[in-house]
């Protein structure tokens, strides 16, 4: 535990140090502001002629303000802090010839990855934390609304989701940097993986949908069918960690939202008696059934995030680190 | 042919033979039996009869009474009437449909029917007259007369006072629930022969409230004025007593003046209250349901009206595809204050979304219905968050493993 402390200890110290960390969090803080404050001041001017609004605090994080909300900004561009926190975490170590000075040091191999792994996890849950407290504050300024319980527990629920979410991404990276020597090799792959992960799946999503069940054509598609294609699309796009983590996130974030399926499908399954009479009484879902609805979705997150870290570990430890 | 001729010739005369035979026969002993008949009866009788020779009217009244011709002769006679005797003070003339009689023909062994009209004149007097019809043959040879005595009563101006009103109501009998209202019309007549005030009074089971008003009119009254022979229409308004049973009740209704004093006697057939409560036993109206399992409620049904309720049907209101049940699914007849407990299932379809539904149960008792309101939360099943659980356990597991056997420690 001694070394794991240590190291622990020198990589915050790093990170929170480094210019790279500093410009990151400071794009990240000032986007995610910029989106809450729009969304405060739409919401301003909406709530002032609407009654019986339920969990108003928590448009601050879901309403498309400007372009985007603060819940999909950090769908989209959350993963980049993971990935810059640890793309050349290892093989800058190699590169610089460090890594067999730190191992020969009193300390086990594993404390090394393992801090570094808990070192990035934690300035993650500092940074995100930190943008939170600071959206929730300039909520309370801005709009005068004060959450609720429920609310503060739906805050930190998509807290815990968003540091697992990141800390995925700083897995893969970590993990890129075990496999390549290159720190640009590394960096390139994360990012390539990033990439393809977070939009190409959900357009190849839509390819293979279309080219299984083809639809368009008015006259032949059958409910039937349309379905189906929504199934194949919905299932194809879940693939990518950044689907799951805005679904998982957008139902949390939302009690008024039932499914983490998006509205059309749900006009197409619902019937017209079974609509009117869930509409009867318009009541939002409590905390545990939000949960519930979205714990798939959170159980993949959280396991592959652990896998990702599992497999960087297994092949750190045994890989020959002197050459 | 000469075969066919010789054979022909005796049947023909044969049958020529039996039938003017016959026809002889039948016409001789017709003519006889006629002139047999005609050879009981005398060779002229006539006779003229009233209907009835002694009658009893009121002074003022008309007199129309039938009188029989008769000709009991053989031969056919024209008979001439006439009113030998007309009492002092009346009109009177004899006459069929259409014209005033003197004379008429009369068929031998046949009668025909007249008419005596007879008119009092004003101011005659009560008394007994005699009437007397005479019938004569034109030849003078026979007549008959009949008398007929006409005894007439004094007006009964007395007895016109002692009932000097009269009720009348259509409908005496009237059927309903308990908390119902009863309306019954009654038609007061007067017919005394000056404007009188009528009181009115009614007298009907204890704690029963009777009230009289004025046809379309909503005030309460309790006398009318009436003209003379004027009839007035009053409605009377029973409000039968919230606790009692079902039965007959008889209602009294006096209508009185100083002078005079009519009663009538109504009834009101009670059926008791229908009423119907229905709910939960604990009040609560929601219920937490699982996608695709059944849940289950117990309403209770209570009859808290004092008649029987029958045949009484549970319905549901539900989005499609839903299930909801209930047992016993129907409950045939309730006495008053029963209480009935029904279960009901609920089952929500499986591709039911989470959140709240409205789900309507209905207790119909056709006259009565009771309508609850239930919230059904649709829930997600646990079982995904036990198996996540698990996945996650099992990763972290593996972890530990990693750690224990790569440590190098």
């Amino acid at each position: 535990m001694q070394g794991l402390y240590a190291i622990f200890k020198k990589e915050l110290r790093d990170h929170f140090t480094s210019y790279r960390f500093v410009i990151l969090f400071a794009l990240i803080a000032m986007v995610s502001f910029i989106s809450s404050y729009m969304a405060g001041i739409h919401m301003r001017e909406n709530l002032e002629g609407m009654s019986g609004v339920k969990f108003p605090f928590l448009l601050l994080f879901s309403s498309t303000g400007a372009l985007f909300s603060m819940i999909q900004f950090v769908s989209f561009f959350g993963p980049l802090i993971g990935l810059v926190l640890g793309f050349d975490s290892i093989n800058r170590e190699r590169a610089h010839g460090t890594l067999i000075k730190l191992v020969s040091q009193p300390i086990y191999r594993d404390a090394v990855i393992n801090g570094k792994f808990l070192a990035g996890v934690v300035t993650i849950s500092i940074m995100l934390i930190s943008i939170v407290l600071v959206i929730s504050g300039f909520g309370l300024a801005l709009v005068g609304v004060v959450p609720g319980i429920e609310e503060i527990w739906r805050i930190i629920v998509y807290l815990i989701l968003s540091i697992f979410y990141i800390s995925l991404w700083l897995g893969v990276s970590i993990l890129f940097s075990i496999f390549f020597k290159g720190i640009a090799t590394s960096a390139l792959a994360s990012v390539a993986l990033w990439i393809f992960l977070s939009f190409f799946v959900s357009l190849g999503a839509d390819v293979l949908a279309n080219t299984i069940v083809p639809i368009g054509n008015a006259n032949e598609t059958t409910p039937e069918d349309v379905i189906k294609n929504y199934r194949i699309k919905e299932t194809t796009a879940r693939f990518s960690p950044m689907v799951l983590y805005s679904e998982a996130t957008a139902t949390i974030i939302d009690p008024m939202q039932k499914t983490t399926r998006t509205s059309d499908l749900i006009n197409l399954r619902m019937n017209p008696m079974e609509e009117m009479l869930s509409s009867r009484f318009e009541n939002p879902l409590t905390l545990g059934q939000s949960l519930l609805v979205v714990f798939p979705h959170t159980t993949a997150l959280i396991a592959i995030t652990l896998i990702c870290f599992a497999i960087s570990y297994m092949v750190f430890m045994v890989q020959e680190i002197r050459t | 042919m000469r075969y066919k001729n010789n054979s022909r010739f005796p049947l023909t005369t044969f049958l020529s033979v039996l039938v003017s035979f016959l026809i002889l026969c039948g016409w001789s002993d017709a003519f006889g039996e006629d002139a047999a008949a005609k050879k009981d009866l005398p060779a002229r009788s006539i006779a003229i009869s009233a209907e009835y020779t002694g009658i009893i009217i009121k002074a003022d009244d008309d007199i129309s009474m039938d009188l029989t011709v008769a000709n009991k002769g053989r031969q056919d006679e024209d008979i001439d009437v006439s009113l030998t005797s007309v009492p002092k003070g009346w009109d009177a003339r004899i006459k069929t449909y259409s014209f005033d009689v003197t004379g008429i023909h009369v068929a031998s062994d046949s009668s025909k029917s007249l008419t005596l009209k007879a008119e009092p004149q004003d101011g005659l007097k009560p008394g007994t007259y005699i009437f007397r019809v005479l019938a004569q043959t034109r030849d003078k040879k026979l007549s008959s007369s009949s008398q007929i005595t006409v005894t007439t009563t004094p007006k009964e101006e007395e007895k016109k006072v002692a009932r000097g009103i009269n009720i009348v109501t259509s409908y005496p009998v009237l059927k309903g629930p308990t908390d119902g209202k009863f309306e019954f019309s009654l038609e007061v007549e007067n017919k005394l022969d000056k404007e009188t005030i009528f009181n009115l009074t009614a007298q009907g089971p204890e704690n029963w409230d009777i009230n009289f008003k004025p046809a379309y009119e909503e005030k309460y009254i309790s006398s009318i004025r009436s003209k003379e022979g004027q009839s007035q229409t009053v409605a009377v308004v029973v409000k039968p007593f919230a606790l009692a049973e079902a039965g007959e009740y008889p209602i009294k209704v006096k209508v009185s003046s100083p002078e005079a004093e009519a009663e009538a006697e109504l009834t009101i057939v009670l059926t008791g209250t229908y009423k119907l409560d229905a709910g939960t036993a604990n009040g609560l109206l929601s219920i937490n349901a699982l996608k695709g399992k059944p849940a289950n409620l117990s309403i209770y049904a209570k009859n808290t009206g004092s008649a029987t309720l029958e045949n009484i049907q549970l319905l549901s209101f539900k989005p499609e595809n839903w299930k909801v049940e209930f047992t016993p699914e129907n409950i045939e007849t309730m006495a008053p204050g029963d209480f009935k407990q029904v279960e009901v299932t609920i089952t929500p379809t499986d591709q039911a979304l989470v959140g709240d539904y409205s789900v309507v149960l209905n207790v119909d008792a056709g006259k009565v219905s009771k309508t609850l309101e239930l919230r059904v939360s649709v829930r997600a099943s646990t079982a995904w968050a036990w198996i996540g659980i698990g996945i996650i356990l099992l990763v972290v597991i593996g972890l530990v493993v990693l750690f224990i056997r790569l440590g190098r420690r």
